[in-house]
């Protein structure tokens, strides 16, 4: 009879244990305060149970936030998928080994940029009348002014950018760098039945990258939930309500505003709820 | 004999302990740890840091100044005070006060503050906004009401007069305007925040006769609002790029870079607009009070000694004499030499001689002018960050054009102030 070994329950039990309790608790707490009325500026609270919960559903801000998080989402990993495919194809096909080392480099920089840091210089390089990245239009226009961030059509795509430039370009170097893992016979083949460089691409390599893509995209998806910290510094969510994801205004109800801690855990839990169900219906789909 | 020596030995003994008791106790330290601050970027405060090591001998103790801007300080800040309490001293402002009070985060200041400091000093006004419930809560760091800062070379240049009445600045705002040499006739404040475009905005809402409550009953949803609003939003139209969606250092730095003609802001712009150090503008600005009948929009900062970190009397007597020392006639005496015009608060400094050697006598002339329409324009309230936010992110938004219905969000206003009413 084969003795079990007590390894893996060593190693696994404390390990679990850490990340249940770092997990769960704040988690359980989140739930606890959302069911309640609890306010910054007052001590006492009363059990309030789901209203939250049903005062959020007829709060305007709260649904366009919804909205605004899934724009954001959509463009951000949509975008950054693109770019990433895009120059990592660029880059293999056009250039040679030290001139990929060398871009490799290069579009690793913005992604190691503290996301704050990187938040600010893109404010300033949009600034209607300094900004370097506004000079262009001001240059081709004769000077008239192009303020993006405060334009309600153009300010989620220009933090967006930042978004795409930060991890575009990053996963411009991983794809890359799969491509040439790939085995080179089907390349080969390919080429010998005259086939164009995008049709090997879209026929043959890409379809071959199939499962590390659709991995780089939950990544990015994942860390587009994370965007805060970009929106805050480069509008606060607005011009008005137009930047304004479902973090943001969990924020600036709970901390900002008016101090509703409980009302912004409703937000919280509700975010977390449609995150895991999204994410394991996305997860499903694509394992099938 | 010998009794007698030794009831004088003892008496010696018992006077030289006394004395070298006293003397100890005098030099006690009043604090026995370092004291943390959380503020908002001012350079009076950078300057004071300067002198940590004079705090030290003073209170036996050094101190540290964490630094976050004007929206950020006051969500840290209210997220700490109502929390872990980490801090000892809070920057507060005339728009909060009323609820760090309130909700008990700050205790009244004058049970600490040493009387040799001479509070009674400070700008009365300044006292004024420190004061709720008839309680002094901080100590001023900044503060005073609004002026109108215009170029007097671009309004001589287009041949217009500095605008006196409010009818007569909507009237000279788009003359001013020549965007092809990068000058606009005003600069705005767009950015969301009870703080930032509400407080720009407040002025023409009182300018129009308009009120926040009437008792308990919410009384801002007015005609004079929409009218206010509707002036504000014209005015926005010549507004320098870059504030629809900024506030006080987008709107003061297009101003001193050069760009704008008028700036109605808060008395600090002044000091900066003379400074060849921060002003591009130099020996080209007049200024004047706001035009009639605009209200100057008085406010003060300052500093408060925070509840929760400072659990003892101790505690609290050590905060109180770092916010003694930091805003003490000395201190302020090296404000005025390194030109901090806004960092000044004492009538002892600004009626000084040295004050109207450095900003000479038509900046005096003009402050003085300008004491007499400043008002507190918001509601002095608990719940007052609250409203006033909430119509910052509706003003906000009909500044960038992504709601037009001035009315309907007054509406949105009004019953989002009843549900605070109704909270109390």
């Amino acid at each position: 009879m084969r003795r079990r070994s007590s390894l893996p329950v060593t190693f696994l039990v404390p390990t679990l244990a850490i990340l249940l309790v770092l997990s769960m608790v704040p988690t359980l707490y989140a739930i606890v305060i959302a069911l309640q009325n609890r306010e910054l500026s007052a001590p006492g609270y009363s059990w309030v149970w789901f209203s939250n919960f049903a005062d959020l559903f007829s709060d305007r801000r709260f649904l366009n936030a919804v909205w605004v998080s899934v724009k954001w989402e959509i463009v951000t990993v949509v975008a950054t998928m693109v770019v990433a495919i895009g120059l990592g194809v660029l880059m293999f096909e056009v250039a040679g080994p030290r001139l990929r080392n060398f871009y490799c480099l290069l579009f690793i920089i913005p992604v190691l940029l503290p996301r704050v840091s990187a938040a600010f210089v893109w404010k300033f390089a949009y600034h209607p009348l300094y900004g370097i990245a506004t000079y262009p239009y001001r240059l081709i226009t004769g000077g008239l002014i192009f303020d993006p961030l405060s334009k309600p059509g153009t300010a989620l795509f220009a933090v967006a950018s930042v978004d795409v430039w930060q991890w575009g370009l990053f996963f411009a170097v991983i794809v890359l760098k799969l491509l040439e893992t790939l085995p080179p016979q089907p390349i080969e083949a390919a080429r010998l039945d005259h086939a164009k460089r995008w049709q090997i691409h879209a026929y043959v390599t890409l379809p071959m990258l199939k499962a590390p893509l659709i991995s780089l995209m939950f990544v990015k998806m994942i860390e587009s939930l994370r965007s805060f910290d970009l929106i805050y510094v480069m509008t606060r969510g607005g011009p008005g309500v137009a930047t304004e994801t479902l973090d943001m205004y969990a924020f600036s109800q709970g901390f900002i505003e008016s101090g509703k801690v409980s009302y912004a855990s409703a937000m919280a839990v509700l975010m977390m709820i449609a995150t895991v169900i999204t994410f394991t219906m996305l997860w499903k789909r694509v394992q099938a | 004999m010998k009794s007698y020596r030794l009831a004088a030995s003892l008496g010696a003994a018992f006077v030289l302990t006394a004395s070298v008791s006293t003397a100890a106790l005098a030099q006690a330290p009043v604090c026995s740890a370092p004291v943390k601050v959380l503020a908002q970027p001012r350079d009076g405060l950078t300057l004071l840091e300067d002198s940590k090591d004079e705090f030290k001998k003073l209170s036996g103790a050094s101190f540290q100044i964490d630094y976050l801007n004007e929206n950020d300080r006051r969500a840290k800040s209210r997220a700490d005070a109502s929390t872990v309490g980490n801090y000892n001293v809070y920057y507060v402002d005339e728009a909060n006060v009323a609820l760090f009070a309130s909700s008990g985060w700050i205790v009244p200041l004058t049970d600490y503050y040493p009387a040799d400091y001479d509070y009674a000093d400070f700008d009365p006004g300044r006292q004024k906004v420190a004061t709720y419930d008839g309680k002094v809560w901080f100590a001023p760091l900044t503060g005073g009401g609004d002026l109108m800062v215009y170029r007097k070379d671009v309004l001589e240049a287009a041949g217009i007069q500095p605008p006196k009445t409010l009818d007569e600045l909507i009237a000279d705002v788009p003359k001013l305007t020549n965007a092809d040499k990068g000058i606009y006739g005003i600069a705005l404040r767009g950015a969301r925040g009870s703080g930032a475009n509400v407080w720009r905005w407040m002025p023409f809402f009182k300018a129009y006769g308009g009120k926040w409550f009437d008792g308990d009953k919410p009384a801002f949803n007015s005609d004079a609002a929409v009218k206010a609003t509707e002036t504000y939003l014209k005015l926005f139209k010549d507004s320098a790029p870059g504030t629809q969606t900024g506030s006080w250092d987008e709107s003061t730095g297009a101003f001193l870079s050069g760009q704008v003609a008028i700036l109605v802001e808060s008395t600090p712009l002044s000091g900066m607009a003379v400074d060849p150090k921060t002003s591009q503008v130099v020996g080209k600005v007049g200024f004047l009070p706001p035009p009639s009948p605009l209200p100057g929009g008085g406010y003060g900062h300052g500093l408060a000694i925070g509840t929760k970190a400072n659990a003892d009397d101790a505690a609290k007597k050590c905060a109180g004499l770092f916010i003694a020392w930091a805003t003490s006639k000395e201190n302020e005496k090296r404000r005025l030499d390194a030109h901090q015009f806004g960092e000044l608060n004492r009538t002892s400094v600004l009626s000084s001689k040295e004050f109207a050697d450095i900003y000479g006598a038509d900046l005096g002339q003009a402050l003085a002018e300008t004491g007499k329409v400043t008002a507190v324009n918001f509601w002095q309230d608990p719940r007052w960050p609250d409203l006033g936010d909430r119509w910052g992110i509706i003003l906000e938004e009909l500044v960038t054009g992504t709601r037009t219905d001035i009315k309907g969000g007054l509406n949105e206003l009004e019953a989002y102030a009843n549900d605070l009413v109704k909270k109390k």
